[in-house]
């Protein structure tokens, strides 16, 4: 069962084209990892899964919804895909549990009650219970990382998106945010995942998908072959600098 | 010096209410519609946009003079009958919102894209994005810029006096062309503004230290 589906996808911003006949497949509780140099349309593949950015043309069903169709509700799509930025973007001026109870709250219009217990129990899984009072400003990154990744989770999405979810964090904060990523992939949860941590990807991804230049030039679910003896020229290329430098 | 006061103290204190009732309806009003027109700024919307633009760009580079002598002599002969102080107030609240519909705006987009795009990837619309997480953001930002527009207003209100508004500068026009004491009566108008604009210059002062630092 397909979670996610690239149908010949292509992506302009004006003139420049950032997706060229995208062809992806995700089916549910895979874990995706999409590695490439920047500028090479990963993030923009992402935020079209969630309509943050809309396709040009092509077919994208998420969810069995149609998002290239103008009658789709973007919003109910949203619901049900979470996504985590690279700059976390947890809201400046609420604290952390109502950074993870507004969603639940204001979209889905739950109990209050019930979606605060749930909150403070999704915190406590992301280590940070006790910061339920503090504002983002006052957290470090890699803690606001995994408040974002609560705040996702809060919805009970069917899949989560995550951009770079490590790139602005320091080295030591890392480790934090990829094992809370990892627990949530062990539950079973369909990720696409932009990175650069090979190690996550060898251990949690069941599939590695390589783009450059708005294509994907890898597509393969043999992980660690395509680290240790990647065939594609562009992408042994990209291997080789990411590991010598 | 003193007899200026005390003879004309009923004409002061007159022209005083009506410089606080312009400045109180042309805040509310201006700060209604300076924001109605920041929204059409930056709303997805390109028709608005180009509104909103138009509006702003019109309104902010014509003399306050002549925005209201357009409401007090065009409006009354064309459209309806309106005494000095309705055209002067209305002008007044017209140029002020031009400037309130750009500083809101700017604080609006002071607050970080990212913002927004972590509120639309939970499912929130536009609208409740904006409720909840632009706008008491862009609030903080805006309230130092905000305190100078008010500050202006209050004094720009001395507009009134030429059509007539019966406001603080109007009865000193007419105290100091009977009294013959120039000086003395506009140092006392001038001291009569101060008592106005000062305890909102100390307001914002004071709302800015609660709100911007919170």
């Amino acid at each position: 069962m397909s979670m996610i589906e690239f149908h010949d996808v292509n992506k302009y911003f004006g003139k420049f084209q950032a997706l060229k006949n995208i062809n992806l497949t995700v089916d549910r509780g895979e874990v995706v990892t999409i590695i490439g140099p920047s500028g090479s349309g990963k993030s923009t593949l992402l935020r079209c899964i969630n309509g943050l950015e809309r396709i040009t043309s092509g077919q994208l069903i998420v969810n069995d919804f149609d998002l290239a169709d103008k009658k789709t509700d973007m919003n109910r799509i949203r619901k049900n895909v979470g996504m985590v930025f690279q700059h976390f973007n947890l809201y400046a001026n609420k604290n952390v549990l109502q950074n993870v109870t507004l969603g639940p709250d204001l979209v889905l219009k739950r109990d209050k009650a019930e979606v605060e217990q749930e909150a403070r129990d999704l915190l406590k899984m992301v280590g940070l219970e006790s910061k339920a009072d503090s504002f983002p400003g006052e957290l470090s990154g890699g803690q606001q990382q995994r408040v974002a990744i609560a705040r996702s989770l809060a919805m009970k999405p069917k899949a989560i998106l995550f951009d770079e979810p490590t790139s602005a964090l320091d080295p030591e904060m890392i480790g934090d945010v990829l094992d809370v990523m990892q627990k949530i992939a062990e539950n079973g949860m369909t990720m696409v995942v932009v990175t650069h941590e090979m190690g996550f990807a060898r251990h949690v991804g069941n599939r590695i998908v390589f783009m450059d230049d708005g294509k994907i030039l890898v597509d393969s679910s043999n992980v660690n072959q395509f680290f240790d003896d990647p065939q594609e020229p562009r992408a042994k290329e990209f291997i080789s600098k990411i590991i010598n430098h | 010096m003193w007899s200026i006061l005390t003879n004309n103290w009923n004409a002061l204190l007159s022209g005083l209410g009506y410089t606080l009732a312009a400045s109180i309806l042309a805040l509310i009003g201006s700060l209604i519609i300076g924001t109605l027109f920041a929204l059409m700024e930056i709303s997805p919307f390109k028709a608005l946009r180009i509104i909103g633009r138009i509006y702003v760009e019109v309104v902010r580079n014509i003399p306050l003079l002549v925005i209201t002598l357009a409401f007090y002599v065009i409006v009354p002969r064309f459209i309806i009958k309106i005494d000095g102080f309705t055209a002067g107030t209305i002008g007044l609240l017209i140029y002020t919102s031009a400037f309130i519909a750009e500083t809101v705006r700017a604080g609006i987009e002071a607050v970080p894209s990212g913002q927004m795009e972590g509120a639309r990837s939970i499912g929130m619309s536009y609208t409740q994005a904006m409720r909840q997480i632009i706008f008491p953001q862009a609030f903080k930002i805006v309230i130092p810029p905000l305190g100078n527009q008010f500050i202006n207003l209050v004094k720009n209100s001395s507009v009134l006096a030429f059509v007539a508004g019966f406001d603080l500068m109007y009865q000193g026009k007419l105290i100091a062309a009977t009294t013959f004491s120039t000086f003395d009566t506009y140092l006392i108008v001038g001291v009569l503004y101060l008592i106005l604009t000062m305890p909102l210059s100390y307001l914002m002062r004071y709302l800015e230290k609660k709100w911007v630092t919170a």
